[in-house]
């Protein structure tokens, strides 16, 4: 896959250079079987090492990449290591699948082994499925069978993410309950040649959605497979703001827009994010919040709208009517109502931080007509 | 990092030499790995003296600490009463708790100067002098509930630390210092551990400003200690001081300072008292010592046990198993893989955060990520709850036979075993006494309601009769829960002052309240409280005073509530057989005379207090039944009419004066049909306190209404001419006011109403009974809304 052909690359390749200065560095260090990286550097790949790493006569920095709780990655880390799945938690647009990619790019090298669950999710996606074709022609053999990514991930010994598991049927997502326990697959159809035991480095990462409706229940039997981890959303205003500029800096860059975001803007966005779901304003207001997700994502994604309006069709400079635009649209989602309480949430907070801050607020708040 | 802290520097600074005539030992409060290198300290340096860091008015107590019969959790309580007014204008008294765990290096000291036969010390200033020496407000005169002596919040609270724990990328002081000085500790050499020390404290030290110091009184004591220990140098040869790390550097450098003031004589108290593994806990929340006690105590009862290896590794392994069986006890499904899992994240976390053991941190994660299933939320979250709970222990400590214990402490013990009331164990405890069938159990009730009145904190009523409020009297048996905690002793010994056994206390204070109370009211809720605490022949002596503000005290709810309960004690003569005496009736006939001449005057009651004065009217009415007020009856009907003539009074309390003379008197009859049928065609304001009227009327003669059939078809055909505004607007306050009647009785006028009408009840009654399954449902609701709140 060449790179510049894409509209987002993969972890692994995103970071190429700072998984090989890892793994040079971390030659001689004790690692689980089958991981292509310590534990230990692991966790730097993710939250960042303070020192750059010498490789190929250059110096790589190892950037922090997943900003929040650093216990957790930790968690996470052992617990692939270990003889339970992993399955990241938690509501929406709270970097589970960020977290997941990472993950599977710095154990296996990795990231795109995996099954992306829906509601028409089947068995033989998940276990293993047939070419028909050479199937008529040849009978059941291995090259007949197409792997499904666990498959993959036990032939191979590497992890197998499983998005949105809590998408799938309960019963199609117990299909993993025994594989998970023994380690093994059955093709039955192979015959003696038809078990499948995993390698070591084979691990499941899931990721579930608690807050969206038409998610399922897991049982509780697939449930006592996995340490849970619960992923929560970002409660630090200026941290909040911090993965905004970092996420919108990344996305311009891959999209070619030469524009440095406006930390400005970031910082309003952030706390108009964080007063609405946390229920109270900076200054104290009680706030009514919306019923929609507002999560750091949706913060991103209205960020980066309004600076693509404001670099293919204004002057550069955000603009603060468009935003409030894109505000709308991120948080009328599920009913009408959320429009009032955005409103409401002008009329007091902005307001008041208009009157006491100014600047750009002032113009926040004068561009409140757009609600609509 | 690391280097750092095994820098040579702080080693130059503050020198550690077995050679010696001083060593000079840092430590940390309640940390065991201070505990266990001090042990190895002094049986290398063999002193002949330990002074330890601590108010030196507790010395003769240090034998009864070190008592191999005392067991751990203990305390010193210390108490200074500043009755000279020297601290401050109001006088106030000050008391703070030194904690003594088996871990606490403090308590390592004692115990092996006992066991070795030299003498140990305090150095400190007294109690007393510490709050001269700290300015208003700072340090142990901040207005906080509870004080603790220690004061390590120096060293985890600079910035200094802040910065340290982000550099080496642990979440807070307590992970670093368990990390660096507990775990890593066990591996070291003393010399080693004690330059660590010091290269953590010299900084911390250097970041404090020399203000605060000054203000929280560090110096002056400082000073003072370095006074003691030249003291001692002079008498004996190896002389081995340990304080905490922060006043190592201030002992070696002490300030010039001079005692300003002797503080009166009496004016401190310290007493030995047992304290409890969940007091200590609570006592983290003001920066003393280690959080989860119960943790570090398992981690020093292993460095103490034959095999002392990894005792990191072994608690964690302990703690999950008891964490997993008390969680399968429950009721939560956790099985044996679920503790392997955990255990081997404890030690897969240990060794990425390069610890060579699993910690408190390791432990806590491991259990957040294998015990808690699905996402984590309050409901999911037990097994945290139940870690939590183990890791702050329940142990309660013991002190031996020979402590000075307070004889009002030792009355409370003597008591409670007495009545067979458990002292053990940090739960809380439930009993229920029989108190009318029972003199034993209404004893026990007496002494359970004696310490609340010494507000010991120690049982509580659930149940039962509430002679105060006048509330459930129609219960039998009493139901308290109590629980023993550090906190009962402590009250305890501020009330030693009144007295030697609870009674006397009890006397002592119940007469110093009555003697500062100056309304009837009060007085008399004394009283009932003084009967409760089975202190009558006490009452006896009050109601003298209690006569002396009933003469003088002209308000009517002040002596409708020491009428109310006065009453209450009449009445309660026989059942908790009580003699037959006569100073009750006398003042309750005080009582009587002064509400019945102030009665007319209440007629413009506001609606706040309307309900007592309704209340106060019956009761008069009651009293005056029969017996010895009979003869009163015609006053408080002469009262009770000019109530009524007061054309502006209060609706409601206008009803009820009627309805009250009705019940004296069948002619009044008339007078009740005309005022209603004139509030219900009056204007409209006057039409709106109808309802009010109403509910009164009820309140005092329901028979009225259910005996009288012309009453009914006169209120009916009232109604009958309202708008349906108007009677919308009544109808809340007529709810009420029908309120007053039984479900049964409600069933029966509605009955009669319905005839009026030519209709009967089942044509009436548009929707059925609410069926068992709803009723069922909204008690869940309830239930679920009362849990939520």
């Amino acid at each position: 896959m060449k790179e510049t052909a894409q509209i987002r690359p993969q972890a692994e390749v995103r970071y190429q250079e700072e998984l090989a200065a890892l793994a040079e560095a971390d030659k001689g260090n004790k690692k689980p079987l089958g991981w292509k990286l310590s534990p230990r550097a692991v966790r730097d790949f993710i939250l960042g090492r303070e020192a750059p790493l010498e490789w190929n006569g250059r110096e790589v920095r190892i950037q922090k990449k997943y900003l929040g709780n650093d216990t957790l990655v930790e968690r996470c880390i052992i617990t692939l290591a270990g003889n339970r799945g992993l399955m990241l938690v938690g509501e929406p647009g709270t970097a589970k699948t960020m977290l997941s990619e990472l993950l599977s790019a710095a154990v296996s090298g990795v990231s795109t082994n995996t099954v992306q669950g829906t509601a028409g999710t089947t068995e033989d996606m998940i276990k293993y499925s047939w070419n028909y074709a050479l199937l008529l022609a040849n009978g059941p053999s291995r090259q007949a069978l197409v792997p499904s990514p666990l498959f993959t991930g036990m032939e191979k010994g590497i992890l197998t993410r499983f998005e949105e598991i809590t998408r799938t049927p309960a019963e199609i997502q117990d299909s993993l309950i025994s594989v998970m326990s023994d380690k093994v697959l059955n093709v039955p159809e192979l015959g003696d040649e038809g078990l499948l035991f995993a390698r070591p480095g084979f691990n499941v990462i899931g990721t579930a959605n608690t807050r969206d409706k038409g998610v399922n229940e897991m049982s509780s039997a697939l449930k006592r497979r996995f340490n849970f981890e619960t992923v929560q959303p970002v409660r630090d205003v200026k941290l909040e703001k911090q993965i905004i500029l970092n996420e919108v800096r990344g996305l311009a860059q891959s999209a070619g827009i030469a524009m440095e975001p406006d930390e400005g803007a970031a910082a309003l966005l952030a706390a108009t994010f964080h007063e609405l779901r946390e229920g109270v304003s900076s200054m104290g207001h009680r706030i009514d919040s919306p019923g929609s997700v507002m999560s750091t994502a949706e913060a991103v994604s209205v960020y980066y709208q309004t600076m693509m309006s404001a670099y293919y069709y204004g002057d550069g400079a955000m603009d603060m009517g468009c935003m409030v635009q894109n505000l709308t649209g991120a948080v009328l989602k599920e009913s009408r109502d959320d429009l009032e309480k955005l409103k409401s949430y002008f009329s007091t907070v902005v307001r008041d931080k208009a009157e006491r801050e100014g600047g750009l607020w002032k113009s926040y708040y004068e561009a409140r007509k757009q609600l609509q | 990092m690391e280097e750092l802290l095994r820098g040579a520097e702080a080693a130059a600074v503050i020198p550690f030499d077995y050679g010696a005539p001083c060593l000079y030992f840092p430590v940390r409060h309640h940390s065991p790995a201070c505990a266990w290198h001090l042990r190895r300290a002094i049986q290398r340096y063999q002193p002949d003296c330990i002074l330890v860091e601590g108010p030196e008015n507790a010395n003769p107590l240090l034998p009864v600490l070190a008592d191999p019969a005392s067991r751990p959790p203990l305390a010193l309580y210390y108490s200074y009463r500043d009755s000279a007014g020297l601290l401050s204008e109001e006088k106030e008294s000050y008391k703070c708790y030194y904690p003594f765990l088996a871990c606490s290096p403090e308590y390592a000291a004692l115990r092996e100067a006992a066991e070795r036969g030299v003498p140990c010390r305090f150095i400190d200033l007294p109690y007393g002098e510490i709050l001269l020496a700290t300015s208003g407000e700072k340090g142990l005169r901040s207005r906080e509930e509870k004080h603790a002596y220690q004061d390590d919040y120096l060293l985890s609270r600079s910035r200094f630390v802040a910065l340290l724990c982000q550099k080496a990328g642990l979440r807070s002081f307590e992970e670093f210092w368990e990390k660096y000085f507990e775990i890593r500790a066990l591996s070291m050499s003393t010399e080693e551990y004690v330059a660590q020390m010091h290269a953590y404290c010299l900084p911390a030290r250097q970041e404090t400003p020399q203000e605060q110091l000054e203000e929280e009184g560090c110096l002056a004591r400082e000073a003072y200690m370095a006074q003691n220990i030249a003291k001692a140098r002079e008498e004996f040869q190896r002389v081995l001081v340990v304080t905490g790390g922060f006043h190592t550097w201030g002992l070696l450098h002490p300030q010039p300072w001079q005692r300003s003031h002797s503080l009166p004589e009496g004016s401190q108290g310290v007493y030995p008292m047992r304290y409890s593994m969940e007091a200590a806990d609570a006592l983290n929340g003001y920066a003393s010592g280690m959080p989860s006690p119960g943790f570090y105590h398992k981690i020093w009862s292993i460095l103490e046990s034959e095999t002392p290896e990894l005792p990191y590794d072994k608690a964690n392994l302990d703690f999950l198993v008891a964490a997993g069986r008390s969680l399968r006890r429950e009721g939560f499904s956790l099985s044996a893989f679920d503790e392997i899992c955990a255990m081997d994240m404890a030690r897969g976390l240990a060794e990425l955060r390069g610890k060579s053991q699993p910690g408190l941190y390791e432990l806590q994660d491991a259990v957040l990520s294998c015990f808690v299933k699905g996402e984590e939320a309050v409901a999911a979250s037990e097994p945290l709850r139940v870690l939590r709970k183990l890791l702050t222990g329940n142990q309660v400590g013991e002190l031996c036979s020979q402590a000075l214990v307070p004889p009002l402490v030792k009355d409370f013990d003597g008591q409670c075993k007495k009545f067979r009331l458990k002292l053990q164990g940090a739960m809380s405890q439930q009993v229920t006494l029989n108190i009318f069938s029972s003199p034993r159990h209404r004893a026990a009730s007496c002494f359970l309601y004696q310490t609340v009145f010494l507000d010991c904190g120690f049982a509580q009523r659930q149940k039962g009769p509430d002679l105060l409020r006048g509330k459930d009297r129609n219960l039998i048996r009493e139901t308290w829960k109590y629980k023993w905690s550090g906190h009962v002793a402590a009250a305890l010994i501020d009330h030693s002052v009144s007295g030697a056994t609870m009674e006397e206390a009890c006397r002592t204070e119940l007469n110093q309240r009555m003697a500062r109370v100056s309304l009837a009211g009060e007085g008399a809720g004394l009283l009932v409280q003084g009967f409760l605490m089975g202190l009558e022949d006490e009452t006896q002596a009050l109601t003298e005073k209690l006569e002396a503000l009933l003469a003088v005290d002209g308000d009517f709810f002040s002596l409708a509530e020491a009428c109310r309960h006065l009453n209450t004690l009449w009445e309660l003569q026989d059942l908790y057989r009580q003699q037959e005496e006569d100073r009750l009736p006398r003042l309750l006939d005080v009582c009587f005379t002064k509400l019945a001449q102030l009665l007319p005057a209440m007629a413009g009651v506001k609606d706040d207090r309307l309900d007592s004065c309704i209340q106060v009217c019956a009761l008069l009415y009651r009293l005056s039944a029969g017996g010895p007020f009979a003869r009163r009856r015609g006053q408080l009907l002469d009262a009770l009419q000019r109530l009524t003539e007061d054309p502006d009074g209060n609706p409601a309390l206008h009803g009820a004066a009627l309805g009250l003379l009705y019940g004296a008197d069948p002619q009044w009859k008339e007078e009740v049909f005309r005022t209603c049928a004139g509030y219900l065609r009056g204007t409209r304001e006057r039409m709106l306190c109808s309802a009010q009227f109403l509910r009164g009327l009820f309140s005092t003669s329901r028979d009225l209404v259910l005996i009288d059939e012309g009453f009914t078809a006169m209120i009916d055909g009232l109604f009958a001419r309202l708008t349906q505004e108007d009677f919308t607007a009544l109808l809340p306050e007529l709810r009420l006011a029908f309120s007053y009647f039984a479900p049964a009785e409600t069933d029966r006028i509605a009955r009669r109403a319905a005839a009026l009408h030519g209709k009967d009840a089942a044509s009436v009654r548009e929707r059925p009974a609410v069926t068992a399954a709803q009723y069922a449902y909204g008690e869940a609701l309830d239930a679920w809304a009362a849990a939520q709140l």
